[in-house]
């Protein structure tokens, strides 16, 4: 009986450690590509292990390419959305979770249901809307609407002040405390660990979001990270892309998103859970 | 009071019932209307009837091509990422000493940003130099031209996705930890072996989850822009144009708005329908707890 889970335990770490390389080998082999010299990059001739270690290519991203603009913009871009989603959409889950009026299941079936439409639908109008408002290669088409509530954040931050006990509402009220205060004294601090995680998502969906720069900006200077590294790898007619500086600026892309998912690992892990079920329930 | 109250709650709501009014459902009205034009942003739009609809069902094959894409995209890729996640998580789920290292490195992928996967695939998938083919060259497969070749470039497009499946099985997991202990206990004192324990007591626990994947999963391969963006710009020969790509492109190459806004709606109706088939599915294989509360 031991010798055969002795046997199984085997097999186990074999076929995770086999797999488990496969998954790993890209990022090792995007560190390869990243320090390797300009001379290996016209030839393509990368390697899965690196054998050069050209970590000027962390400076030259920034000295013959916009490193330092990209990431300026995607650090303000990803700052205000991040705060703006967390804000908008707690304040507005407060009026669903704890305030009954006319009208407010309605509303509340109205902003479920918008959960169903996909983006494409209200791209094109949205467009024109900023474009009209002149906001085209500015950050405002990127940032504003996160200040409005979205429907899913609002969902999860509802579901779980509907779980926080109204007692502690109706003592605060007893106390003279009105609906603002009780909102920023009381449930606030309770829904930081769904906060978190909301947070979270907000940065991984703004930081590495490609399709709204790529339609509402098209000035480098305004250009953030996830659409910069894509112009970084855009070169005119037949030459070979500077992959090393492409792999670089991959890099900068991608590290931030593993630390904020490692950090914030507990919290993305409890509203994974709780939007799963709520997606089946 | 009770008027208060309601003043209260719309105050409350206001930041998403502005969103909603200015962004939702103003763009929904202004969008159907638009689809019955000819705008093209530079000209005032002339109404023309379902003349959009009509030219995409009966004269537009490259909207049909991209479809047809779209779809072996997601039947394929959907699939294989719920049997592949399944059978990591079911691997994932022992106890075993460092398993926590093995579940953060099969996690990790699933966070690297879009563009950064897409441009380190066009590096893995190259012909003669990528590391794909080089891989398969030692176990001496002469690996095809993967992004260049109109018979390989969606099946490249499906095993990108597939280096991402670490998303759906840390929700397997998260689901494998909540099956009461009995249930397993029960199974192993009547001699189940684990792989039995796995495919009669844990794989219908989950079914749930797996539920919620398939759903986000089949939304997610319908509305495929990125990849397709970056890596294969929908080529070679529109074997990898897809939906939004195509729409993308008509709305913002070409200005169609008019076009591009039926396409949307036939996009929208796609994945109502599919998603409503689905969910109608479900009954017949998804297993929920008897006696817990549908809330």
């Amino acid at each position: 009986m031991a010798r055969i889970g002795l046997l199984e335990k085997g097999f186990s770490y074999a076929v995770l450690s086999l797999v488990g390389a496969l998954m790993f080998a890209p990022f090792l082999y995007m560190i390869s590509i990243a320090l390797s010299s300009d001379a290996t990059t016209v030839k393509a001739a990368f390697t899965l292990f690196p054998r050069e270690f050209r970590f000027e290519n962390f400076v030259r991203v920034f000295t013959d390419y916009r490193m330092g603009t990209y990431l300026k913009n995607s650090i303000i871009i990803t700052a205000f959305t991040v705060f703006g989603s967390v804000l908008s959409a707690s304040f507005v889950a407060y009026g669903f979770a704890r305030i009954r009026a006319k009208g407010s299941g309605f509303l509340f079936i109205v902003l479920l249901s918008t959960m169903m439409i996909p983006g494409e639908v209200t791209m094109v109008p949205q467009f024109i809307i900023y474009r009209e408002l002149g906001w085209i290669n500015t950050f405002l088409p990127l940032i504003v609407p996160s200040f409005f509530a979205g429907a899913f954040n609002v969902f999860l931050i509802r579901q779980f002040v509907m779980g926080i006990p109204r007692s502690l509402d109706e003592a605060a009220m007893i106390d003279g405390m009105g609906h603002l205060g009780i909102y920023a004294k009381i449930i606030l601090p309770l829904t930081y660990p769904i906060l978190a995680a909301i947070g979270i998502f907000s940065f991984a969906w703004n930081w590495g979001n490609f399709m709204g720069p790529l339609i509402y900006i098209n000035d480098p200077k305004k250009t953030p990270l996830a659409l910069g590294v894509q112009l970084i790898s855009t070169v005119s007619g037949g030459q070979m892309p500077p992959w090393n500086m492409v792999m670089v600026a991959s890099m900068f892309l991608t590290i931030p998103m593993i630390l904020v998912y490692t950090f914030g690992q507990k919290y993305v892990y409890e509203a994974n859970i709780n939007s799963g079920s709520a997606g089946i329930k | 009071m009770r008027t208060r109250d309601g003043l209260w709650f719309y105050v409350f709501i206001s930041p998403w019932l502005f969103g909603f009014l200015a962004l939702t459902l103003g763009p929904i009205l202004f969008s159907i209307y638009m689809s019955f034009t000819d705008w093209d942003l530079f000209q005032a739009p002339h109404f023309i009837g379902l003349g959009n609809y009509e030219k995409i069902f009966t004269r537009d094959p490259l909207f049909w091509k991209s479809v047809g894409n779209t779809v072996y995209y997601a039947f394929i890729s959907i699939p294989l990422g719920m049997l592949l996640s399944l059978w990591i998580a079911y691997y994932l789920n022992k106890k075993l000493k460092g398993i926590s290292f093995f579940r953060v490195l099969y996690y990790l992928p699933s966070v690297v940003p879009v563009v950064a996967s897409s441009l380190l695939f066009v590096r893995l998938l190259a012909p003669n130099t990528g590391l794909i083919n080089k891989g398969l060259a030692l176990v001496g497969i002469d690996g095809p031209n993967w992004l260049l070749d109109p018979d390989w470039v969606k099946p490249a497009l499906i095993v990108m996705s597939l280096w991402g499946v670490g998303g759906s099985v840390v929700l397997l997991l998260a689901g494998m930890k909540g099956i009461p202990h009995e249930l397993l206990e029960a199974a192993s004192i009547d001699g189940a072996s684990p792989r039995k324990a796995f495919l009669f007591v844990t794989l219908p626990m989950i079914t749930p989850i797996i539920f919620f994947n398939l759903v986000t999963g089949l939304i997610g391969a319908l509305q495929t822009f990125a990849q397709v963006y970056i890596v294969t710009s929908g080529g070679p020969d529109n074997a990898s144009q897809m939906i939004v790509p195509y729409l993308f492109e008509n709305a913002f190459k070409f200005y169609k708005m008019g076009y591009a806004s039926a396409i949307a709606w036939i996009l929208f109706l796609m994945i109502l329908l599919l998603t409503l088939l689905v969910f109608r599915s479900s009954a017949l294989w998804v297993y929920y707890e008897e006696g817990r509360k549908h809330g």
